[in-house]
């Protein structure tokens, strides 16, 4: 049936093509769309995010954590906390899921160019960082230096763990692990992630910071960047919501005048203060 | 212009409603709301506004939006299908602002919504002039009028004359022109009577007013009475948020049938801004209800470009705790002295 209205709420059709366990409750779901002229055109950028369909339970949104240029797959991190990500967990390579995207707007990559950047991840917060960080090792050069301060509640839920290995392995780049409670054989710190970082001491200077975490966690995260010095422009926070369309008409994300779906879901923080309504 | 008589006018809505959907006022079990109807016989004439606006014909309160299919031979997502031309009429001009005041966010901001706008391009609306504020009303303070023509494609206007009901159309489309092509009447210069207003309503205070007033004590106090039983949102013209979820319409051997719902949600109720993990940017019912005032003459206004409220009145008589749009406006008022 021909529309005079293509419908932005209708997914894209999607296969999914690998799932791997990624902390306890995470999966990574590798999903690759099955018209190649949309796959080819399903061009994103770190931060950015989509709506991914598990048919006849629902559709929520997730940050992306692949990279542009790394493969035809799409990379979602999923967190089992409800309905849709619950019956996604139960998903197999093969099924057929629904995916519309790219959407809101992503970290301006350009801008931070010949900036050190300290990049601060908590749980799967962590998820749309991945891609921040792989676009500065991909473009090495352009960056300054690469300080990846990284934290979960406890070892088991943190992200990305067999990548770590091969970011400490670049030039100019250092990570730092962090668990708010350590196991016995946790060779890293133990504390959140604020203590982590005032120990560390990050220098501001020519530095801008990125944070992905829980309300509390951004929270505090900026007191902390705040005692080393660093302005709140210097500072961008990626800010998570309920987010039903993802186009800025359902209303659900709305922060004061702000949509998180489609002004966000990245904000420079001095923006983020001038809100209305906090979002912690 | 043309005037109709009452039967004239029936005969019309009879013949509307032999070729096409005609939707118009209907008393449900005591409460009038818009339905549709096999001709003027269902209509109920005598009313001053409907216990729910026409919006539930353009932006319906549950709506599939998409059809899955999935098959051994495969997943198909299906469009559905495009609404039959459709007629509301009886609508009151502040309804039809209403309908402008979702346009704004669903049509003029880019990507539009296709479902509304496939409603909104079947639908022809004929308007029917309020000959008075009734109680509750406002619709002056929120820059309306009982005979505002504005989103209406025809508007009518009762006249007494001679004892008898006449109705002066007013065509103002051409959508209203091809409507009216077939509508009975005489041609001649009428007078329009004017509408009776309410005296006294307090004034608007541009939503920069509303910005620095974000943090008065007085939220909390009428925010303290809130039950977040969402009626106020339900029976409004102008909210238009939605919650979107998938139901499953039939699982038989080999093929299974979703549905992917879109259904009005409020901002006054807790899980609207919780976040995955529980947590809430907006936590408390104070916070939630100012919201609601705040999206209306502050967020929409300056975001989109058109008030959220349009002053029907429906939720002053709908709130089960006597909370007052209308006071709001006059607080607000009075705190920026």
């Amino acid at each position: 049936m021909s529309h005079s209205h293509p419908n932005p709420m209708k997914p894209n059709l999607a296969t999914i093509t690998g799932i791997r366990n990624l902390a306890t409750g995470i999966k990574l779901l590798q999903v690759k769309l099955d018209d190649p002229q949309v796959s080819r055109d399903f061009d994103y950028q770190p931060g950015q995010f989509a709506e991914l369909s598990a048919f006849g339970v629902g559709e929520s949104p997730f940050g992306i954590t692949s990279t542009r240029g790394h493969g035809e797959e799409i990379e979602l991190a999923i967190n089992r906390v409800g309905t849709v990500t619950e019956a996604v967990h139960r998903l197999d390579v093969g099924d057929k899921v629904g995916v519309r995207g790219p959407l809101g707007n992503g970290f301006p990559m350009d801008q931070f160019k010949g900036k050190n950047v300290v990049v601060l991840g908590g749980g799967i917060g962590g998820a749309p960082l991945r891609p921040v960080i792989q676009t500065i090792l991909d473009n090495r050069a352009d960056y300054g230096k690469l300080s990846i301060f990284w934290a979960a509640r406890s070892p088991d839920l943190l992200v990305f763990t067999e990548e770590y290995d091969y970011w400490r392995a670049q030039p100019n780049t250092e990570l730092y692990l962090t668990v708010d409670v350590r196991t016995p054989d946790w060779p890293h710190k133990e504390g959140l992630i604020t203590t982590l970082i005032e120990g560390v001491n990050p220098s501001p200077e020519n530095a801008i910071t990125i944070t992905c975490g829980p309300p509390i966690m951004i929270k505090f995260a900026m007191l902390s960047l705040k005692k080393l010095g660093f302005k709140p422009d210097q500072n961008w926070v990626t800010l998570e919501a309920k987010m039903k369309c993802g186009i800025g008409k359902c209303g659900r994300c709305n922060l004061g005048p702000v949509f998180v779906c489609t002004d966000g879901p990245v904000f420079r923080f001095d923006r983020v203060e001038g809100f209305m309504e906090s979002f912690v | 212009m043309k005037v109709l008589t009452q039967a004239q006018l029936k005969a019309w809505l009879d013949d509307l409603a032999h070729n096409l959907t005609l939707v118009a006022p209907v008393n449900v079990q005591g409460k009038l709301e818009y339905g549709k109807v096999s001709g003027s016989g269902d209509v109920a004439w005598d009313y001053q506004r409907t216990d729910m606006s026409p919006k539930t014909w353009l932006f319906p309160a549950t709506e599939s939006v998409l059809t899955v299919r999935q098959a051994q031979d495969g997943t198909q997502i299906l469009e559905p299908p495009e609404p039959p031309p459709t007629v509301l009429f009886g609508v009151r001009p502040c309804d039809a602002r209403g309908n402008l005041a979702i346009d704004a966010l669903f049509l003029n901001k880019a990507p539009s919504d296709s479902q509304y706008a496939r409603h909104r391009e079947a639908t022809t609306l004929i308007g029917v002039a309020c000959p008075q504020m009734w109680a509750s009303c406002f619709c002056t303070v929120v820059g309306g009028a009982p005979n505002s023509t504005e989103g209406l494609d025809i508007l009518l206007t009762e006249l007494q004359e001679d004892k008898q009901t006449l109705f002066a159309a007013q065509v103002l489309t051409e959508k209203g022109q091809k409507l009216a092509a077939n509508m009975p009447g005489t041609e001649r210069e009428v007078a329009l009577p004017s509408p009776k207003l309410t005296a006294g309503l307090p004034t608007l205070r541009p939503s920069a007013e509303w910005q620095a007033r974000f943090n008065e004590v007085y939220w909390q106090r009428v925010g303290d009475r809130c039950l977040a039983c969402r009626a106020c949102t339900f029976v409004c013209p102008a909210c238009r948020c939605f919650d979107v979820r998938d139901e499953v319409a039939s699982r038989q051997p080999g093929v299974q049938v979703f549905e992917r719902l879109r259904a009005w949600d409020a901002c006054t109720s807790e899980p609207y801004r919780r976040i995955a993990g529980g947590h809430n940017p907006r936590p408390t019912p104070q916070s939630r209800l100012r919201n609601r005032f705040y999206c209306k003459f502050m967020y929409y206004p300056q975001d989109f470009g058109s008030l959220g409220c349009v002053g029907c009145g429906r939720c002053i008589d709908a709130c089960p705790v006597n909370i007052d749009i209308l006071e709001v406006i006059a607080s607000v008022e009075k705190m920026a002295g």
